[in-house]
């Protein structure tokens, strides 16, 4: 029998939620340790994934140790979606499929991530970088909607690891530009419909539930910092403070 | 099946674009290659954007198994198809399913998704932006640093040649032309005394020294030692940068 595959992740941020989705859509057993960010650049974590980012996953069935969502994901699919629930076995449909993927942890989380930073998280407001991501934020959807026109999915007509690899980025949208969240797909409706096909599905909301209850064991808010901080800064600082205080 | 190459590698002179030149000179497979003027905004139009919807280099076409053109972009993901397809010997790859293989590819996506990115936004706020920005410059050039800490470490914990089992695999090829172009971004590679052996390692290799000349000659290493033509390269290329920028921005606001 599968035993469970350790997932390391702090619940904020939109990246290990991809690989957790993943692992729901394809039944695999998983145990989450749900550690607070303050500890994600130190030992023991950083013994798991000297990157000091999250996720990362530990698989006891094989032994291996996984610290990039991408690597990650090809990794689950190649072991256990042995039916091809959420892949092809053809192999040219294989290729493109990952070349979807590449485009998400390359195009699309990256370029999301700075948007947020210098729209919500950095204190300072440096406008000529913020339209800089924005408009990245905006290009990259562009290029999605034009590949999905016509179409459900990225590659051929069944759901693929690629589709679900875009789904955490997306959904937040609002909160890293702070556009209403109806607005999050203003301009781009085939995006709109394909990120609502897969949202409508029951391992997303498994996700967002386990992610709510491991936010609040945390005493976070939904922007994944503590109640009564507001910007980046004055969440350093009272790390910092907290740190000096446990000593 | 064993497939015969017809290979089109479409590309420009840049870190990313040479990733794929050298595996194809690791492997000693023949193709074609066509030059984009990035400068010229070659790849937005219509008939790449048929290759590459995305835009970017490098792109490839091959003509797959069933008699059909495969067109493919994202660096990684050209890479491994080029090892998938036609390095059976695993010459620069390891064994699918072997734990070496998916090493590799953490390694490969640590490139694509971390140092990429983060040192091509280094890239721009150190050489391209249209106004100077001393958060944006710090942020993106200590980013790129706590990223080339990192390989430099793991060079020197797993006292490796190369970044999985002492093979030079495409996990190394990916690194390798960002690695090369530090300068450029404002890091000084001496600070990385692991990572900088490794560079020196990676050069000596005769697949990596004719890929590195495509399309155009590399010439990275001679430039960053001569200030005045690094400012004169960078303000010509601060021009067409921004241009894009402000063309893409239009389009998004559509």
């Amino acid at each position: 029998m599968t035993k469970p595959i350790k997932v390391h992740l702090c619940p904020a941020g939109p990246n290990p939620w991809k690989v957790v989705l993943l692992l729901e859509e394809l039944g695999v057993p998983y145990e989450i340790n749900s550690f607070p960010f303050q500890e994600v650049k130190s030992k023991p974590y950083t013994d798991i994934n000297p990157n000091g980012r999250v996720p990362a996953i530990e698989d006891r069935n094989t032994g291996i140790t996984l610290w990039e969502t991408g690597a990650i994901i090809l990794y689950l699919i190649e072991q256990y979606d042995i039916t091809h629930k959420l892949s092809y076995p053809d192999i040219k449909q294989r290729h493109l499929t990952n070349q979807y993927l590449f485009f998400q942890v390359s195009g699309q989380g990256p370029y999301f991530g700075q948007a947020g930073w210098f729209n919500v998280l950095h204190s300072e407001k440096v406008q000529s970088a913020i339209d800089r991501y924005n408009s990245e934020l905006k290009r990259v959807l562009g290029v999605l909607d034009t590949v999905l026109e016509g179409k459900e999915w990225l590659v051929g007509d069944k759901i693929t690891y690629a589709d679900l690899s875009f789904a955490t980025w997306n959904d937040r949208i609002d909160s890293l530009i702070l556009c209403a969240p109806e607005d999050k797909f203003k301009g781009f409706l085939n995006v709109q419909a394909w990120h609502e096909r897969m949202i409508s599905r029951p391992s997303w909301a498994t996700c967002m539930d386990k992610r709510a209850q491991l936010m609040d064991e945390q005493g976070l808010l939904p922007n994944g910092m503590p109640k009564g901080v507001s910007n980046m800064e004055e969440y350093e600082a009272k790390m910092k403070a907290d740190a000096e205080a446990s000593k | 099946m064993s497939q015969q190459p017809d290979i089109t590698l479409y590309t420009t002179q840049t870190p990313n674009g040479i990733k794929v030149s050298i595996t194809l000179e690791e492997l000693s497979i023949p193709y074609k290659v066509q030059k984009l003027d990035i400068s010229k905004n070659t790849q937005k139009e219509p008939w790449f954007l048929e290759i590459n919807p995305n835009g970017r280099i490098p792109a490839i076409t091959d003509t797959f198994t069933d008699g059909k053109t495969i067109r493919l972009f994202e660096s990684g993901s050209i890479m491994q198809y080029l090892v998938a397809t036609y390095d059976k010997d695993h010459k620069i790859s390891f064994e699918p399913g072997t734990r070496e293989f998916y090493e590799m590819n953490n390694w490969l996506f640590f490139q694509n998704a971390g140092v990429g990115p983060m040192q091509g936004q280094a890239n721009h706020f150190t050489r391209y932006a249209p106004e100077h920005i001393e958060y944006g410059v710090n942020r993106y050039q200590n980013e790129t640093r706590r990223l080339y800490g990192v390989i430099d470490k793991h060079l020197k914990d797993s006292k490796s040649e190369y970044l999985v089992g002492n093979k030079c695999t495409i996990a190394d090829i990916a690194h390798w032309g960002w690695v090369a172009s530090a300068g450029w971004a404002g890091v000084d590679i001496d600070e990385f005394p692991e990572l900088k052996a490794w560079e020196d390692r990676m050069a000596a290799r005769p697949g990596v020294e004719k890929g590195r000349h495509v399309p155009d000659p590399h010439k990275i290493k001679e430039l960053l030692k001569d200030k005045a033509k690094m400012e004169q390269q960078a303000a010509e290329a601060r021009k067409w940068v921004q241009a894009g920028m402000k063309d893409d921005a239009k389009k998004s606001q559509k």
